[in-house]
């Protein structure tokens, strides 16, 4: 097999160092902010704090799903994009940081630490939910993630030099072997994480839930550079609108795979009335939670789907942008309503301490994309899908 | 694997016939006379159609304590049987809808044939919740409409909404199936000679004629049907599961149900579709049509459908475990370890762990052994909905009333016969309507796209 047939004309152009800049000030502000939250209310603070690690973790992991799920699938339209989604999976490599001041705070934040004084039920779970095995499980997870992310970037990044097919054959097998590590991972760190926050309650889509939520955050943040990346050339020639039409068609199913799966989980544990389930719906139907859990409706499912529902809207880049901007914003506004309400008790919180963490997030993931930016091409260019990639129509 | 070339797209047909010879060897089964061995086929199935309407006879006359069901299993066979042929019914709408919105060309050669099983499979479902309520004279009740006996419906309950899903999703099959026939069935009009049959086929075909009028319309209509038949696919079998889920009966009442009842119909569907499948590729000579890529392409699918269902399994373990609800917990192990442990093994070994072996690229595309997979795949997805239904109404939550379910001679003779009416509908399809669309095939063999060479 030659080499030749599959190169594709790519000149790099440099990303404006403006942008690098923005991602700086932005991570400094939501630092500031951060520190003078914990100072201020650290308890707080933590679930503050665990909502922004379960943000960066959905876009990390994510994004890594996505990279493998094209490797497996063998799908064409999303190969120029597909650096992107490597470049945003770095995220894994800072979440040990992330997780480490609500780690100091586990005492705060999880009832469940409590042994001496559990009731008999959180006794009886006191197996799975320990310090210890707890501690073990989260490592456990970031280590599979990042040396998955390792390998599978590492081949593709060589790719631009070689060009040889054998490394898309090999990460084909390593996608392989990562799926199933990756839907329990993301399950188990979905229940330790939120689900134990209120350890006495349980359901078995939650894992699915927080699923559905990570592949949306991961397709809205591809969407959110892709797309002005494009607009602007700084990806390859000859993209053009069918090939954004799979971006918008997937935030739109996936926005309605999470409305499916958050209305099963409503649905049956509202039929059944059952009060060792009820009461986590209560908690986020007293105070003012109440409005904000009828706003998840219109801002996670309502606002994307009509403003994706239509078959132009999937390939307007305008459009494009701004929902996948909107998503990401719902994806807080999820966690949000997962998360707050346990340290809430009834009372809706929010102010400036809340406000640091998304700050903070986005300058993050700025400063991630820049550095990776500045060092590697911004599409696969020795990848052999590459050219076939660029003649795709619908 | 060393010949697989990423830098050029697989053919979804092999070799370049002519359009001529796609129209000849897909219109072939209707334009000759059926053989010895079809007749020998039907008379089997028929056989086996006739055992169930004896069966069936003799319940409506001496009465429903012919079953096995007893006083806490009152949803025996005929529940676990609506369940498995619903289940059936989902892969084809999920490969003519879905895979079409996901722009999978290799869907086109096997739409057909997948659709048309949907439609019987959904009928054979249809039989079972009419047949269960025991006065088969009752179920127009289920209609909500004004009668002197000021009968009305319970909205709220996931029973009546079963009428409702099943129904509308039958009929939007129905229509999704129709509306693929019409430029076949002009297709068949003009090639035959036969007058009757050209009377049938021009009144059925609408007055198509090809014309690209009329492609504009079609492909809209084909567009906007997939997109209604995709909802209509995972609602059907979510209410199903609803069924199930909403009442407080340990190791029903789970949230993870829709989903997972979605992805085991799914499964099922697939494992039936492929089943079938490789006997008509080889028995009309399709192999060029249906090719071993797409046969390897579907039990990827199983495979992909199968872990999903395995981790399902595990998460309602490990969550009756971590729920600490004493019911909870029991109904598990009591799936697992109690009297009817043989079922849930032979589930969990045929959904769980031989589909595995499809990760395996040579079994992939090894005809027997898949074929072997996918029938084991049935015979657990037929056991799964066994194990949730029967398991957990022996075992309440009063010990008292706990009694072994065993189903009688006559369950087994209503179940055989549903598989004869699936396969006798199956039969005559093959032998009346084009089983491979003639168009959407002549869409993807090589050298029928259009190409983009302007840049």
């Amino acid at each position: 097999m030659n080499t030749e047939n599959h190169k594709v004309d790519y000149v790099k152009k440099e990303i404006p160092s403006k942008i690098k800049k923005i991602g700086f000030v932005l991570t400094v502000i939501g630092l500031l902010f951060i520190i003078l939250a914990y100072i201020s209310n650290p308890v707080r603070s933590g679930f503050n704090n665990i909502i922004l690690l379960m943000f960066l973790s959905s876009i990390g992991v994510g994004s890594l799903f996505l990279v493998a799920l094209e490797y497996l699938a063998g799908s064409v339209w999303s190969t120029p994009f597909r650096r992107i989604s490597e470049f945003m999976s770095a995220t894994l490599i800072i979440l040990p940081i992330v997780a480490l001041p609500a780690y100091f705070y586990l005492h705060d934040l999880f009832h469940w630490t409590h042994v001496e004084s559990l009731d008999e039920l959180l006794q009886a779970k006191a197996g799975y939910l320990n310090i210890e095995f707890f501690s073990i499980r989260t490592i456990a997870f970031f280590a599979i993630w990042i040396v998955f992310f390792l390998f599978l970037i590492r081949n593709s990044f060589k790719q631009d030099k070689t060009f040889e097919q054998n490394l898309t054959k090999r990460n084909i097998k390593i996608s392989a072997v990562f799926m199933p590590f990756f839907i329990f991972t993301v399950t188990f760190f979905s229940i330790d994480w939120i689900m134990s926050l209120e350890p006495h309650w349980f359901s078995t889509i939650f894992g699915v839930y927080y699923f559905s939520g990570t592949v949306l955050a991961a397709l809205a943040i591809l969407t959110l550079i892709v797309v002005p990346l494009n607009e602007k050339g700084y990806l390859v020639k000859g993209l053009v609108k069918d090939h954004y039409y799979s971006l918008g068609a997937l935030m739109f199913a996936f926005t309605n795979f999470w409305a499916y799966i958050a209305f099963s989980q409503y649905l049956l544990i509202w039929y059944a009335n059952l009060p060792e389930e009820t009461f986590w719906f209560l908690q986020r139907w007293e105070g003012g939670w109440i409005y904000l859990s009828i706003g998840l409706i219109l801002v996670r499912f309502l606002i994307p789907y009509i403003g994706l529902l239509s078959q132009p809207s999937k390939m307007n880049p305008k459009r494009l942008i701004k929902m996948s901007a909107w998503i990401l914003f719902a994806h807080f506004f999820d966690l949000f309503w997962l998360i707050m309400p346990t340290y809430g008790k009834g009372e809706f919180v929010f102010g400036w301490i809340e406000l640091g963490f998304p700050v903070f997030a986005a300058g993050v993931l700025i400063i991630i994309f820049t550095y990776f930016a500045g060092r590697f091409n911004l599409v696969p260019s020795g990848d052999p899908k590459l050219k076939r990639a660029i003649d795709f129509r619908l | 694997m060393s010949t697989i070339d990423f830098t050029r797209e697989l053919p979804v047909i092999e070799g370049r016939p002519s359009l001529r010879e796609i129209d000849d060897i897909i219109a072939k089964p209707l334009e000759s006379k059926p053989d010895i061995k079809y007749y020998i086929a039907l008379s089997i199935t028929l056989t086996m159609l006739l055992i169930g309407a004896v069966a069936l006879g003799f319940s409506f006359y001496y009465g429903t304590g012919l079953w096995g069901n007893n006083n806490p299993v009152g949803w025996g066979f005929p529940i676990v049987n609506f369940v498995f042929w619903v289940g059936i019914g989902h892969a084809g709408t999920l490969i003519s809808a879905i895979l079409f919105l996901l722009r999978q060309r290799w869907r086109n050669g096997i739409a057909r044939f997948a659709e048309g099983m949907t439609i019987f499979a959904v009928i054979t479902a249809g039989i079972f919740p009419l047949i269960h309520v025991g006065r088969p004279w009752l179920p127009l009740y289920l209609i909500p409409h004004p009668n002197q006996h000021s009968i009305w419906v319970n909205f709220t309950s996931p029973l009546l909404w079963d009428v409702f899903a099943v129904s509308t999703y039958f009929t939007v099959s129905f229509i999704f199936w129709y509306v693929g026939l019409i430029p076949d069935l002009a297709t068949l009009r003009d090639r035959t000679k036969n007058r009757i049959k050209k009377i049938i086929y021009s009144v059925t075909s609408l007055g198509w004629r090809h014309s690209n009028r009329h492609w504009q319309h079609y492909e809209m209509v084909y567009l906007i049907l997939a997109g209604f038949a995709t909802p209509l696919v995972l609602s059907v079998h979510t209410i199903v599961s609803f069924d199930f889920a909403v009442s407080i009966m340990p190791g029903w009442h789970t949230t993870i149900f829709p989903p997972y009842f979605v992805a085991g119909a799914v499964f099922s569907g697939f494992a039936m579709v492929q089943n079938v499948l490789i006997f008509i590729r080889k028995i009309f000579n399709y192999e060029h049509i249906i090719t071993i890529d797409t046969l390897e392409r579907m039990n990827k699918i199983i495979l992909l459908t199968g872990s999903l269902v395995g981790y399902a399994y595990a998460m309602e373990f490990f969550i009756a475990w971590y729920s600490g609800v004493q019911a909870e917990q029991f109904a598990f192990l009591n799936r697992a370890f109690g009297p009817y442990a043989w079922a849930y093994w032979i589930m969990v070994t045929c959904n769980v762990v031989f589909p595995q072996l499809f990760w395996l690229r040579r079994i992939r595309r090894y005809i027997p052994v898949m074929f072997v997979i996918a029938v084991f795949v049935n015979v657990g997805m037929w056991f799964e909905r066994f194990v949730i239904t029967v398991t957990s109404l022996s075992r309440d939550y009063l010990p008292a009333s706990w009694a072994y379910y065993s189903p009688t001679l006559t369950d087994g003779a209503i179940l055989l016969g549903s598989f004869g009416l699936f396969f006798t509908c199956l039969l005559l399809f093959t032998k009346t309507l084009p089983v491979v669309s003639i168009a959407e095939v002549k869409a993807v063999v090589e050298g029928s796209q259009p190409s983009h060479g302007d840049h």
